[in-house]
C-alpha cells in the first residue's frame, strides 16, 4: 500500500464520517435508540437499583450508556451495507475504488461515536431526576478507557455489518441480539449473577470488556492492572475482528455479485 | 486494444418461488453475448424491456459475476480484476435510486469523488464544472430529495463522471424523462461523444440509438440479433415498404389473421390515446392496402398511409413485433 | 340482515387475518416461531436478573409477573400500530376509506389478533415464568388470572389503537411505538412499586392501560380471588374501552381530513 493509497483511504473514512453523522441526525430511529432508549432504562434502572447505594449513580449511567452503544451498533453499524442497499447506493460504493471495508470502517466510526451520546443522555436523566452524587473516581482511566471502547465497538460493527448481509437470517435475529448482550456483558449487574456455564460467553464479547474498563473506572472498584487487562482484551478482539471482516467483506461482495444481490431489482 | 470486449457472455439468475416449500427456478437473462467496442466509439446496445441489456452492462461494470463466458473492460478482466477496472469507468443505471436524497447535490459528488480518490483540489474545481454540464448549476446546494425525476438522472452522470473516467456505460439514461428532459440529456451525452470517451449506451428507444451511436447491436432474449452502423441496419428493411393504419380497438385474432398473410412480412401495433396505429411491413408497397382492407372486412379504420421504412422497421423485423 | 352480517365477519376476518399476514410475511415461518417463543423470555431475563440484583433476594416474582403481563404490550402497541399503518404504507387506505365497509369493523378487525397474539405471549410469559425464574402459582386461582391477563390485553391494544390512529398523521411511526413501550416499561410498574414513585410520575401510571391490571396480576397471584381486584380490573376495563373510543373517533377524523384534504397516500 502506497502512501498515496493510504492518504486517499483516510480521506474517503473522513467524508464517509462527516455524511453519516450528516445523514443520521435526523433520523428518528437512531435519536430513539441512542437517546431516548438509554435515558428510559437509565431512569428505571436507578429506579430499581437505588437502596443499594454506593456508587449507584455513575454505574446506571455508565451501564444505561453502554445498553445504547451496543444497540446503536447493532441496529445502525449492523445495517451499515443492508441500509445501503435498500436506498440503492450499494452498487455505487462497491464499484468505486475505496474498499468496503474502508467504507464502513467510516461509517461505523460515525455511528459509534454519536452513539456516545447515549452517556450523556443518561447522565442527563439521572443528573434531572436524583439527587445523588455522581463523580468519575479516575477520570483518565476512564477517557482512555472509553478510547478502547470506541475502537472496539467499531471493529465489532465491520463484522456484524458483514455477517447480515452474508445470511439475512442472522438479519432476522437482529432485535434478538439487543437484550441478550446486555445480559451477558454485565451493563447493569454483574454477571456473577448468571449461571456459571455462561460465563466464557461474556469472556469473548468486547463489549463485556468495555464494561469492566467503564464501570471499573468509573466507580473505582477495580484495581489499574484490571482495567489495563481489560483494554488488553478489547484490543486483541478488535484485530481479531479487523482481520476477519477484511475476509467476511470479501466473500460477501464476491457472493452478492454471484447472486445479483447487491441491488433490490 | 479494444476499449470494451465481450465473448460469449452469459448469465443465468436463479430464483426462489414458494414460500413453504422453495423450489429454485432458473431464468437466462443473457444467452450467448460478444461484442467489441473500440476505444473512443459511442455504442448502442438496443432491445426491449427484459432483453438483457442491463444484465450486460452489470457484469461489464463488475457489480455481477458471469455465469459463464468473459469479458474484459479496459484490457481488465470483469471478473477477477474489478479493482482496476473500477477507477477507469463510470456508470449509470436510470431512474432515481443510488443518491443520497437527504443531501445535498454537491455533497453527494463530494462522497463519490473522495471514493473514487480525487484529489480534493481538483474535485474543487470538477464539481462546478460538472453541475454546470449537466445544468444543476443552481440547484446544486439544494437537497436531492427536492429535485425533479430527471434532475436525478443528471446528477447520476455528475457522479458518473466525477473521476473523468475514460468509459462510460449509461443504462438507460433518459427512461421516464419527459421530453425535454430527455433531449437534455441526449446533448450532455453528444458532448461526452466530442470529448472522445468510450460510451455503452442502452436504450429501447430507437430514435435515440440512431442520433447517437456509431453502431448498434440489438439484442433480444440474451442474444445479439443484428449489429451493424445505423445506416447498414436500415439497409435490413430496403426491400419492405411499411402501411400504417388507424385503428380503434383492435382484437388479437384479427392481428393473428393479418400475420398469415402471405404479402405480410411483420405486424406491430402501436397505442395512440383512443386509437392504435397499426404498422404492417410488406414487400408490396402501397399496392398491398385493398388486400389489407379486405381482412378488416368493414370495420372501423381512421387514416391509411404508406411509407418509406425507418431504422425502426429494421428493429421490428429483427425482434419481432414486440418492441 | 343475515347478509349484511355475512359481510360484516368477512370484513372482520380480512382485516384480521390478512394484516397479521402481511405484518410478518418478511420473516421466514422457524424465525416467527423463534422470535414468538424465545423474544419474551429475554426481555424478562434482563429485568428479572435485574430485580434480583436490586432486592438482592432470589424470589422474583414481582417482577416475572410484572415482565409477563407487560408482554401483551408487545402486540398491542407495535403490532396494532404497524397493521394500522400498514394501509398506508401499500397505498391501500383510499381502497379502505372508499369502500362502502363498516368502519369500526374493520378497524376492530385489525386489532382483534393482535389481543390473541399479545395474550398468548403474556401466557408464554408466564411459562417462562414457572419453567425458568421459579414463579409459584399454587395460591392463584387460574381462570382469574386468566381474565385479568385478557382484560389487560385489551386495554393495552387500546392504547395501540388510539397510537396506530397517531401514526397514520406522523412519518415516524416507530418512534412514537418505541417510546411509549418503553414508556410503559417504565411507568406501568412491571418493574417497580408505582407507589414509590413521586406524584406527577404516579398520575401518568395511573392514566394509562397495563398498570392497573399487572397490579391485580400480582394481587391474584399472591392468592386475592376475583372480587378483591374487581375494582381494578373495572378501571382497567375502563380506560380500555376509552382508549379504544378515542381511537375510532381519531380514525373517522383523519378519514375525514385526508378525504378533504387529498392525503390519503401522502402524508
Amino acid at each position: 500500500m502506497t502512501l498515496k493509497t493510504i492518504k486517499a483511504y483516510a480521506r474517503a473514512v473522513a467524508i464517509t464520517f462527516e455524511i453519516t453523522l450528516r445523514q443520521n441526525f435526523s433520523d428518528a430511529f437512531i435519536i430513539f435508540a441512542v437517546i431516548v432508549q438509554p435515558m428510559i432504562i437509565a431512569i428505571l434502572a436507578l429506579w430499581m437499583l437505588r437502596d443499594i447505594g454506593g456508587d449507584i449513580g455513575i454505574f446506571v449511567i455508565v451501564g444505561s450508556g453502554l445498553t445504547g452503544l451496543w444497540s446503536g451498533l447493532l441496529f445502525i453499524s449492523g445495517n451499515s451495507i443492508t441500509g445501503e442497499r435498500w436506498v440503492g447506493t450499494l452498487e455505487g460504493l462497491v464499484a468505486s475504488p475505496t474498499p468496503m471495508a474502508v467504507i464502513v470502517f467510516g461509517k461505523n466510526l460515525a455511528n459509534v461515536f454519536q452513539s456516545l451520546a447515549s452517556m450523556i443522555a443518561s447522565y442527563i436523566a439521572v443528573a434531572l431526576l436524583f439527587d445523588l452524587r455522581i463523580t468519575i473516581e479516575q477520570p483518565w482511566l476512564f477517557a482512555a478507557s472509553l478510547l478502547v471502547t470506541v475502537v472496539a465497538f467499531i471493529c465489532f460493527g465491520l463484522i456484524m455489518a458483514g455477517l447480515f448481509v452474508i445470511n439475512p437470517a442472522f438479519a432476522q435475529f437482529q432485535n434478538g441480539l439487543e437484550f441478550p448482550i446486555y445480559i451477558l456483558a454485565g451493563f447493569l449487574f454483574p454477571i456473577a449473577m448468571l449461571p456459571g456455564w455462561t460465563t466464557p460467553i461474556s469472556y469473548v464479547l468486547a463489549p463485556y470488556w468495555a464494561a469492566v474498563a467503564l464501570h471499573g473506572s468509573a466507580t473505582g472498584s477495580v484495581p489499574p492492572a484490571e482495567i489495563g487487562f481489560a483494554w488488553l482484551m478489547m484490543l486483541v478482539f478488535s484485530l481479531v475482528y479487523v482481520l476477519a471482516s477484511g475476509r467476511i467483506f470479501r466473500i460477501v461482495l464476491r457472493k452478492a455479485r454471484v447472486d445479483a444481490t447487491l441491488s433490490m431489482q | 486494444m479494444n476499449a470494451i470486449q465481450v465473448d460469449h457472455l452469459r448469465r443465468v439468475f436463479t430464483t426462489n418461488v414458494g414460500r413453504f416449500r422453495r423450489e429454485s427456478k432458473e431464468v437466462v437473462a443473457v444467452d450467448d453475448v460478444s461484442f467489441a467496442v473500440g476505444d473512443g466509439e459511442l455504442f448502442g446496445l438496443l432491445g426491449p424491456n427484459g432483453a438483457g441489456k442491463t444484465t450486460t452492462v452489470k457484469m461489464l461494470t463488475t457489480l455481477l459475476i458471469p455465469t459463464s463466458g468473459s469479458a474484459r473492460v479496459g484490457g481488465f478482466d470483469v471478473e477477477h480484476e474489478s479493482q482496476k477496472i473500477s477507477s477507469t469507468i463510470g456508470f449509470i443505471f436510470g431512474g432515481e435510486r443510488g443518491l443520497y436524497w437527504r443531501l445535498s447535490g454537491i455533497d453527494n459528488l463530494r462522497y463519490f469523488a473522495s471514493l473514487y480518490h480525487v484529489e480534493p483540489a481538483v474535485a474543487a474545481k470538477r464539481i462546478p464544472y460538472l453541475l454546470d454540464l449537466v445544468g444543476l448549476k443552481d440547484r446544486g446546494n439544494e437537497k436531492v430529495e427536492g429535485y425533479s425525476r430527471g434532475m436525478k438522472q443528471r446528477l447520476h452522470i455528475a457522479r458518473a463522471l466525477i473521476h473523468d473516467p475514460q468509459i462510460l456505460f449509461l443504462d438507460e439514461p433518459t427512461i421516464g424523462l419527459d421530453p425535454v428532459g430527455a433531449r437534455e440529456l441526449r446533448l450532455v451525452i453528444r458532448n461526452l461523444q466530442a470529448e472522445k470517451k468510450t460510451i455503452l449506451l442502452t436504450t429501447h428507444y430507437m430514435f435515440e440509438a440512431d442520433m447517437l451511436c456509431q453502431r448498434i447491436a440489438v439484442i433480444d432474449k440474451g442474444n445479439i440479433v443484428a449489429l451493424d452502423t445505423p445506416e447498414e441496419l436500415k439497409k435490413l428493411v430496403l426491400d419492405l415498404s411499411v402501411i400504417e393504419v388507424e385503428v380503434f380497438g383492435v382484437q388479437d385474432d384479427l392481428l393473428e389473421k393479418i400475420r398469415k398473410q402471405k404479402f405480410v412480412d411483420n405486424v406491430s401495433v402501436e397505442n395512440r390515446d383512443q386509437r392504435q396505429i397499426l404498422t404492417v411491413q410488406t414487400p408490396r408497397g402501397s399496392e398491398a392496402i385493398p388486400d389489407l382492407m379486405a381482412i378488416f372486412d368493414g370495420r372501423r379504420v381512421g387514416k391509411v398511409t404508406s411509407r418509406e421504412p425507418t431504422l425502426e422497421d429494421a428493429y421490428v423485423r429483427l425482434v419481432g413485433g414486440d418492441a | 340482515m343475515l347478509n349484511t352480517a355475512r359481510i360484516n365477519l368477512r370484513l372482520f376476518w380480512d382485516g384480521a387475518v390478512l394484516s397479521y399476514i402481511a405484518l410478518f410475511r418478511w420473516l421466514r415461518p422457524s424465525t416467527y416461531i423463534a422470535s414468538k417463543v424465545f423474544g419474551p423470555l429475554v426481555y424478562m431475563l434482563f429485568f428479572v436478573l435485574l430485580g434480583r440484583y436490586a432486592t438482592g433476594s432470589s424470589d422474583a416474582s414481582f417482577f416475572v409477573i410484572g415482565n409477563a403481563i407487560q408482554m401483551c404490550a408487545w402486540s398491542g402497541i407495535y403490532g396494532i400500530t404497524m397493521s394500522i399503518t400498514g394501509d398506508h404504507w401499500d397505498g391501500t387506505l383510499p381502497y379502505v376509506f372508499g369502500a362502502p365497509a363498516n368502519r369500526l369493523i374493520v378497524f376492530l378487525g385489525r386489532a382483534f389478533i393482535h389481543v390473541i397474539d399479545g395474550y398468548l405471549g403474556v401466557v408464554l410469559g408466564f411459562f417462562w415464568g414457572i419453567t425458568l425464574l421459579g414463579l409459584d402459582l399454587s395460591q392463584t386461582s387460574l381462570p382469574a388470572l386468566a381474565l385479568v391477563v385478557l382484560i389487560t390485553t385489551i386495554s393495552t391494544s387500546g392504547l395501540g389503537m388510539l397510537l396506530g390512529c397517531l401514526s397514520l398523521m406522523t412519518r415516524n411511526v416507530m418512534f412514537v411505538n418505541n417510546t411509549v413501550f418503553f414508556g410503559l416499561l417504565l411507568f406501568a410498574g412491571a418493574n417497580v412499586d408505582v407507589a414509590t414513585f413521586p406524584g406527577w410520575m404516579q398520575s401518568i401510571s395511573y392514566a394509562l392501560p397495563l398498570t392497573r391490571g399487572i397490579q391485580a396480576g400480582r394481587a391474584i397471584v399472591a392468592g386475592a380471588d376475583l372480587s378483591q381486584v374487581s375494582g381494578l380490573l373495572s378501571t382497567e376495563f375502563l380506560f380500555g374501552l376509552i382508549y379504544i373510543a378515542l381511537g375510532y373517533v381519531l380514525f373517522r377524523w383523519f378519514e375525514k381530513q385526508a378525504k378533504r384534504r387529498g392525503t390519503l397516500e401522502a402524508v
